[in-house]
């Protein structure tokens, strides 16, 4: 048995295995699930301060680049303040776009809530720094058009970028080329909640990303000073 | 970037779909952990030692079930974590890289590797002050994965023993976060299940330590230590952590399985002692009744209804019996009928039951408890693997767990070379066959 007949078999096997973050939510990398029809969420999300949020991990301090090239700290949060982060890469097709459109419907609710406007902040970082470079990210920040502050990151390189990935647990790896179909990268997509003292007070994926979930949340960790 | 920019445009329109209906799921898993749909490489088994029988201790098992692999209805590989901790249920992390497993004697939890080489897990990590970190929970049972957390339902406690407990959760690091102590008149734990669609949680209720760990026989004949089940469920705002509503299901509810269809608001139990199937419906005001749909066997000869699979399509679901050693198969298209549509015996005791994702092959194994085992011929131990074609279950191998020098095999999990393969890792597939 060759390596090489040895991994054409595993590869093959790799076009089966759905990459989701949700049974319920959205088809991943090689999903063969049938296309689905949303089904809009049925509750009222817990108003904001009814609930409580424990710090889950501690970040330390990173620093990436901006849309500019310029090196940019990843949170950059004042105290009383909170922020929303999201791993992507530009070339998904499903999750990430999922994930940053949730992101820029909480960018129009924050901006009509006058107690988070300015508060808040909302990160994309780039998990894949080969391919998006500044210019990329600049380029959908402006396609995004955020009313709050939205911060678009990406890194000089993977070693750059590893830390960051491994301080928030957030699992990202590329895939042999080819192997699924469409995909580059395995990963669960994730969002975190971080409030003021880097510390995420919430991680969010497929199966509970709700745009009034993530409002109540981050005023229940902002008005809890 | 351009799909990125169009996805946005949907967003910006209005509502982004968080929850359409996939078509599956693997019936055991959290709605938030990634999900196998293609042919498994490997059955996980959590395995409880037996003194004398091998090394005796617990162990984590792999069972190759491909069968275009050379090492389908074998033991792969199989990793001991020392000494015996009533080893019982297991879960992945949301990311499938990780498996916790626990020890409801010991209260150890016991964190496996997957990732690094499917075939051969890697123990990586030994939480042993759960009872401790907790508060006082002891009997770690459901592990379920929720976005960068384990949310752990407990059995007991250990100031008494009894079935006080609660929800207790974790960091994937390992990291205790907090206890949610389980709500008065409803304070037995078992089960938890999440509906992330309409943000509600049930958990079930069993009995303490003191019970479990008693040998069976002698249980039953005690009448006091026999009023000490649970017979409730609660339902819970999952997002708050905050019991809404106690449901009356006497006889012990155990294992909880929800709905795929996310239009199907509605969840399925058994009771151990009263033989009953329930439904959990949802109902126009939002709250929720629990209904008795259906008898499993018959009741009056305890045929102690325990582990339970739900089929990706809402259709089948499949009911193992303890004490028979038998799988009963019911249609629940109607789920307020359900109809008896395949009944087998798969051994001696039959316990636990997994299923595919495309509900064609299911695995049974036998152990409930060590306690609760048969006696001599009646203690058959083994992992069964069987197909399913929508009227009968046909058999397609067996692992005798006892000749093999395991022990009594568990919760089983499945597991596949494919991801690792796709990142390019170096984990040996496995020969073809």
């Amino acid at each position: 048995m060759t390596h090489r007949r040895l991994r054409a078999g595993a590869l093959v096997a790799a076009l089966s295995l759905v990459v989701l973050a949700s049974g319920r939510g959205v088809a991943h990398e090689g999903d063969d699930v049938a296309a689905a029809s949303p089904v809009a969420p049925r509750f009222d999300p817990p108003a904001p301060g009814t609930y409580e949020l424990p710090p889950i991990l501690e970040l330390a301090p990173h620093e990436l680049l901006d849309p500019k090239g310029e090196h940019a700290p990843l949170l950059g949060l004042q105290p009383g303040e909170a922020a929303l982060v999201s791993f992507v890469y530009l070339g998904c097709a499903d999750q990430c776009p999922m994930a940053t459109a949730v992101l820029q419907q909480v960018d129009r609710r924050i901006s009509e809530r006058p107690e988070l406007a300015g508060r808040v902040v909302l990160v994309t970082v780039s998990f894949d720094p080969a391919r998006d470079r500044p210019e990329q990210m600049g380029r959908l920040a402006r396609a995004l058009a955020p009313r709050g502050r939205w911060r678009f990151l990406t890194a000089p390189d993977p070693t750059t970028l590893a830390p960051v990935l491994e301080d928030f647990g957030q699992d990202a790896e590329e895939l042999v080329a080819g192997a699924v179909p469409g995909a580059r990268f395995s990963h669960v997509m994730k969002v975190f909640l971080v409030d003021g003292d880097s510390r995420v007070r919430n991680v969010y994926s497929a199966g509970f990303l709700d745009a009034r979930v993530l409002v109540n949340d981050l005023l229940t960790v902002i008005e809890e000073r | 970037m351009g799909h990125i920019a169009v996805a946005v445009s949907i967003a910006v329109a209005g509502f982004v779909a968080l929850a359409p209906p996939a078509r599956a799921d693997e019936p055991c898993q959290s709605p938030y952990v990634q999900k196998l749909v293609g042919q498994e490489d490997f059955v996980y088994v959590w395995t409880l030692g037996i003194p004398g029988v091998g090394d005796g201790s617990d162990k984590l098992v792999t069972i190759g079930a491909n069968p275009a692999r050379a090492d389908y209805g074998k033991v792969v590989a199989s990793v001991s974590v020392g000494g015996r901790h009533e080893a019982h249920h297991a879960g992945f992390t949301d990311d499938r890289r990780h498996l916790w497993a626990g020890g409801l004697d010991s209260s150890a939890i016991f964190v496996f590797d997957l990732a690094s080489d499917p075939a051969k897990p890697r123990l990586l990590k030994t939480i042993s002050d759960f009872a401790e970190r907790s508060g006082g929970v002891v009997g770690p049972h459901t592990f379920y994965p929720i976005p960068g957390r384990m949310l752990i339902s407990g059995l007991s406690n250990a100031k008494d023993l009894g079935g006080k407990s609660a929800l207790v959760e974790y960091a994937n690091d390992g990291s205790y976060l907090r206890t949610i102590w389980m709500p008065a008149g409803a304070e037995y734990g078992y089960d938890v299940r999440i509906n992330p669609h309409l943000n509600r949680m049930l958990t079930s209720s069993f009995t303490g330590k003191k019970n479990y760990m008693r040998p069976l026989g002698e249980l039953l004949k005690d009448a006091e230590a026999m009023k000490q089940f649970g017979n409730t469920m609660v339902v819970w705002d999952f997002h708050a952590r905050k019991p809404l509503q106690t449901l009356e299901v006497p006889g012990a509810p155990l294992e909880i399985r929800w709905a795929t269809d996310p239009r199907h608001e509605y969840a399925f139990t058994t009771t151990a002692l009263t033989s009953k199937i329930w439904g959990i419906f949802r109902k126009g005001d939002g709250s929720f009744e629990a209904v008795a749909v259906a008898d499993v066997g018959d009741p009056g000869k305890v045929p102690l209804p325990v582990d339970i699979t739900f089929s990706s399509d809402d259709r089948y679901l499949f009911v193992d019996t303890f004490m028979d050693g038998s799988v009963r198969v019911y249609d629940v298209a109607d789920p307020r009928a359900p109809k008896l549509v395949h009944e087998r015996r798969i051994g001696s005791q039959v316990n636990m039951v997994s299923q595919s994702w495309d509900g064609k092959r299911l695995y049974f194994t036998s152990s409930l408890l060590a306690n609760w085992d048969g006696i001599g011929g009646d203690d058959e131990q083994f992992l069964r693997a069987f197909g399913w074609d929508g009227t009968s279950l046909t058999p397609t191998f067996s692992v005798d767990f006892r000749a093999a020098g395991l022990g009594r095999p568990h919760i089983m999990h499945l597991g596949s070379m494919g991801l690792a393969a796709a990142r390019g890792g170096d984990a040996a597939p496995g020969p073809a066959r």
